[in-house]
């Protein structure tokens, strides 16, 4: 399709140059690996202390020494959890919600001006409150994620439902199309390329706002382990922590990019 | 010409006015208009950018309500858009998420056919446009012609009374357009709906239309009618000297700065 055409080219004689990879899938191990250069150079020369920024091989025991002891497959399955769960939620009622202020007008009247206010409210100044109804169980930290990610969801969604074409709807209707099959089928396929950005930047919050909610009041996760290592000045384990957080934000903004492609396949025309 | 004109499909405009609301005030937007479309006849609606052939469309096609006066489809009044009343746009309102097939299944779905039947009657109707081949095709994977014949299709399909068309054939090249004129004419004869064609070509009125309608500067009203009776296919070489002095004449009576009389 559409896709292949731009990406599928062969090139007409191989040739590695940095300009040529920098735009091609290899483009972002590239300027990892950079990176990691410089890091490794900067811990050889010993110019800062490890204690206060560590060498790359610190932080790869540092990682070793946390998957052996148990505590880092726990606290990835426990935060992955945390997040899945607070961001199924948050994204159902954003969808369903947005999808209600963008039809129904009575919904719209009564909750827009609401929800826009709460809108601006980051999501680290909820977490006393959410510790205050939750406690610093699952609930505080489902709490916070699925309502940083429905706000955002819903504003999406709703934004996406006021940008249907009004072209498509009166051809639904002079087709004779019932109400229902028009909203399933003309409606949510329009906006859903708005709904998809919402759902691709509710992935990106639903991690922020869960390691802010670890971060103060938790006994297990990977912000918490953040703070744990903060008390024992391990920033060899910080650095882990913190390069995981960045692979996981990545890979699954990634996958949800695809998923999005696949499903909204008209929009890449 | 088809031997068997239906009796469906009459549409009766009575002392229509369209006026809109805007930042500078109300403001008219089609003059008075009286009109009957005849069953199964085809006519062409043409007159100057902003006179308010789209809106009359609109009104007929239910999308837009009368600020006075009435519209009336065999003898009912059109409250809103219905499946009897088929609209082609110029921008082809194919839905880019289904194929081609999907979308001529779109309006069937509504008919309550079974799965076989309702598959049935859509690849007949892209077979009748010649688009078999491109039934699982996207929009976005086919040319102006190919959407614009997958829109007529659609439309015809669901089994329309009448068939507004607003400059269905304005974005295609020359070419295109001749192929898409014989072509629609095939179809109509076919299914035979009451056509109201609104293009700016008066060269495409008066090969295709029954009747031709000409409209003056905003606000809108009708000024002149001419009833074509020459056999189609029409041709300027062949169809008689006729065809070229009405063109002539309503080329005159577009010319901007000319105050057209009434007729
Ligand atoms: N929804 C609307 N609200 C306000 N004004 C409108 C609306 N629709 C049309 N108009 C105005 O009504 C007038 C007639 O518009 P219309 O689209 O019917 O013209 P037209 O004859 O179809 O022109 P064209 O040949 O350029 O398509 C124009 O001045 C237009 O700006
Ligand atoms: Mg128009």
């Amino acid at each position: 399709m559409a896709l292949t055409d731009q990406q599928g080219k062969t090139p007409v004689a191989w040739r590695p140059s940095l300009t040529g990879l920098a735009s091609g899938v290899g483009a972002p191990f590239i300027s990892l690996g950079f990176v990691l250069l410089l890091w490794t150079l900067v811990g050889l020369s010993g110019a800062i202390p490890e204690a206060i920024f560590p060498a790359p091989w610190s932080v790869w025991s540092a990682t070793v020494e946390m998957w052996q002891n148990g505590t880092l497959p726990n606290d990835l399955k426990v935060s992955l959890s945390r997040a899945a769960i607070g961001f199924g939620i948050g994204a159902s009622l954003g969808i369903f919600l947005g999808l209600m202020t963008g039809r129904v007008v009575v919904v719209r009247t009564l909750l827009n001006p609401f929800l826009n206010l709460l809108r601006p409210i980051p999501a680290i100044a909820l977490v006393p409150v959410a510790i205050v109804w939750f406690g610093i169980g699952e609930g505080s930290k489902y709490f916070v994620v699925s309502y940083t990610v429905f706000l955002t969801v819903w504003f999406n969604t709703h934004h996406g439902m006021q940008y249907v074409p009004e072209t498509y709807l009166r051809a639904a209707r002079s087709l004779g199309a019932s109400r229902f099959r028009e909203f399933a089928t003309v409606i949510i396929p329009a906006a859903a390329p708005h709904i998809f950005a919402g759902i691709r930047l509710g992935v990106a919050l639903a991690f922020l706002s869960l390691i802010a909610a670890e971060l103060s009041g938790a006994s297990s996760g990977l912000g918490f382990r953040l703070q744990e290592a903060r008390q024992y000045i391990r920033t060899d384990r910080m650095f882990s922590l913190l390069i995981i957080l960045g692979i996981l934000g990545a890979s699954f903004d990634y996958l949800v990019n695809r998923l999005g492609q696949k499903l909204v396949h008209w929009e890449q025309a | 010409m088809a031997d068997a004109i239906p009796q469906v499909g009459r549409v009766e405009i009575d002392d229509l006015v369209i006026r809109f609301n805007t930042k500078q005030g109300e403001m008219t937007a089609l003059e008075k208009t009286a009109l009957t479309l005849e069953p199964g006849t085809f006519t062409a609606l043409i007159g100057p950018s902003g006179c308010g052939k789209s809106t009359l469309m609109n009104a007929i096609a239910g999308f837009v309500d009368p600020s006075a006066g009435q519209i009336r489809l065999d003898g009912q009044a059109v409250t809103g858009p219905s499946k009897d009343v088929g609209v082609i746009f110029q921008q082809y309102a194919l839905f880019p998420w289904f194929t081609a097939i999907g979308n001529v299944r779109f309006g069937l779905k509504q008919m309550g056919l079974s799965q076989a039947e309702e598959l049935e009657r859509a690849h007949a109707a892209l077979e009748e446009v010649g688009l078999s081949a491109h039934a699982d095709k996207f929009p976005q994977q086919l040319s102006g012609g190919m959407k614009q014949r997958v829109a007529i299709a659609r439309t015809f399909a669901v089994g329309p009374k009448v068939l507004l068309m607003d400059e269905p054939f304005g974005a295609l090249d020359a070419q295109t357009r001749i192929s898409m004129h014989s072509l629609l004419l095939d179809v109509w004869q076919k299914h035979r709906a009451t056509v109201l064609f609104v293009t700016h070509d008066v060269d495409e009125a008066l090969l295709l239309a029954d009747d031709v309608r000409v409209m003056s500067q905003a606000p809108g009203r009708l000024i002149r009618h001419y009833s074509m009776t020459q056999q189609r296919p029409r041709a300027f070489s062949t169809s008689g000297p006729e065809l070229l002095e009405i063109r002539e004449e309503i080329l005159g009576l577009l010319r901007p700065r000319e105050t057209a009389n009434e007729h």
